[in-house]
């Protein structure tokens, strides 16, 4: 037999290949078979003959494949005391069959945090819902809390949604790193989590195999069936100082020219609430003064300020401005800042006269 | 480069002899697999037992005129299975169509009209039949193969 033909592997076939994968992310379904067929039509004598056909058939193997990547590539701002401290990851089953995807989320004890610095505290109630409205934001109540992803399909995307809560106490900065694993699992029964799924081992069979194609996520190995992903929370607390000065305004001999502390005079007090920077905002911060006994709050009348609220400090005096409110009951001023940024600060001021 | 040898006496077995047309014909398919061997990356061709989309594949065609006379207007036509795209033939000869079979050419002849009108050249991809054309004829008890690789959409 003579061969007309010799195989090339050629490196134009390798570049075929690169730009026919990009349709592969799931691929042909897992158990199609597949079926090629060729014709021969020719002439015997210039008389056409019957056409001679061949052909041969194989399966296509289950491939489990899957990713996980943390949405948004940035850590999550928190709150020390905050209860719903959301991380979301995106699940994607690039299998070429639908499957479930069994969850689980872990903390990280110390090392680093996979947005820079290094795990220093744990988060508490480590939770996992999936997105049930498609949303793609953790919304309480509606996205159920679910220990897998049910029938995801081949190149279907997954919101997931890792909920934790962070203890009272912490300080700015400190970090709680946390991961999220998915483990393929049999699909095919809805509502329901699939059986384990390993590898065909042994010799391959003519039906459908299963092979694992997956990577190496940052808490896996590669084709394991298993994909991983990691987080953080950064704290981002408010750190509130408080100082608290007097002026005299005027006194009943003086007036407003060098006034001394005698009594009758009118002393302003100024409570300054300072928020150090880098930190969060302060909100709704109450400040209560009870009045000394030998003064009295100046409530109304010539030189009375009632109490002013949300004030600024200049060098560490306090600026005549800021917006009337709060209220005076039992001998105690009070009044509620409704927010000190960091690096501000935010007074309350209010005047008395000595007895 | 490197010269792939097949098993070809079990594929044209005697068996076929007893077929009542005078061309014989197979068409077989093998998996590309790089494995590693002695440290070294080695491509070989395998069964295609364990198949996952984007495997390389590479098919096969066997002919032989087992007749008396030589066989003139030799056509062999292989329609791409839907699962896989193809990917390229050795064979000078070859010409392809992404139509469905309506017509033919080499591919970088073939120009695609997308749906918003614009035109591109085709890619392998859209290759719908691979088609041979043989000029001269086979003689009689003269075989050949013709190949062409497809990867697992």
């Amino acid at each position: 037999m003579t061969s007309k033909t010799r195989l090339l592997l050629a490196a134009g076939a390798v570049a075929g290949v690169a730009g026919a994968s990009p349709a592969l992310a799931g691929g042909t379904t897992a158990g199609t078979s597949i079926t090629n067929n060729v014709t021969v039509n020719y002439q015997v004598g210039g008389v056409a003959q019957n056409a001679v056909t061949a052909s041969n058939s194989f399966t296509v193997d289950r491939k489990v494949d899957l990713t996980i990547v943390e949405t948004g590539n940035a850590t999550t701002s928190v709150s020390p005391g905050q209860t719903v401290a959301v991380t979301t990851f995106a699940v994607t089953n690039t299998s070429n069959e639908v499957l479930d995807f069994a969850l689980t989320a872990a903390q990280l004890t110390g090392g680093s945090a996979p947005h820079g610095g290094t795990d220093n505290f744990n988060v508490t109630g480590l939770a996992v819902y999936v997105d049930t409205n498609g949303n793609g934001v953790y919304n309480a109540g509606t996205d159920l809390a679910a220990t897998y992803v049910d029938e995801l399909g081949i190149d279907a995307t997954r919101t997931v949604f890792v909920v934790a809560a962070v203890p009272l106490g912490q300080a700015t900065g400190d970090k709680a790193a946390v991961s999220l694993t998915a483990t393929a699992r049999e699909g095919g029964t809805a509502t329901s989590q699939g059986a384990a799924i390993s590898q065909t081992s042994g010799a391959n069979t003519s039906g459908k195999d299963t092979v694992f194609t997956d990577g190496a996520g940052t808490d896996d190995a590669a084709r394991d069936g298993a994909f991983s992903a990691r987080d953080d929370y950064t704290v981002a607390a408010a750190s509130l100082t408080v100082a608290k000065t007097s002026t005299v305004i005027s006194d009943p001999v003086n007036g407003a020219t060098d006034p001394k502390m005698i009594p009758g005079a009118v002393v302003e007090y100024c409570i300054a609430v300072t928020n150090a920077a880098g930190g969060a905002a302060a909100s709704n911060v109450a400040i209560s003064d009870p009045l000394p006994s030998q003064t009295t709050y100046l409530a109304s009348g010539p030189g009375s300020i009632g109490i002013m609220l949300g004030g600024t400090v200049t060098g560490g005096v306090c600026n005549a401005d800021g917006a009337s409110g709060g209220s005076f009951a039992s001998n105690t001023v009070s009044g509620t800042l409704a927010s000190v940024p960091a690096g501000s600060s935010s007074t309350l001021r209010f005047r008395v006269t000595v007895n | 480069m490197k010269r792939l040898v097949f098993a070809l006496a079990a594929l044209l077995s005697p068996a076929l002899a007893h077929a009542a047309n005078d061309v014989a014909l197979t068409s077989a398919v093998f998996v590309e697999k790089t494995v590693l061997a002695n440290g070294q990356q080695k491509i070989v061709l395998e069964e295609p037992s364990l198949v996952v989309p984007g495997d390389k594949l590479v098919f096969v065609l066997n002919y032989r005129n087992r007749g008396a006379t030589p066989a003139t207007d030799f056509v062999v036509t292989n329609p791409m299975p839907g699962a896989v795209a193809f990917q390229s033939s050795p064979d000078q000869a070859a010409v392809v169509s992404i139509d469905g079979g309506r017509s033919w050419g080499t591919l970088s002849s073939l120009k695609v009209k997308e749906s918003d009108g614009t035109v591109r050249g085709a890619r392998p991809e859209d290759v719908t039949h691979v088609r041979w054309t043989f000029a001269k004829a086979i003689p009689a008890g003269q075989g050949g193969k013709l190949s062409f690789r497809g990867v697992v959409r």
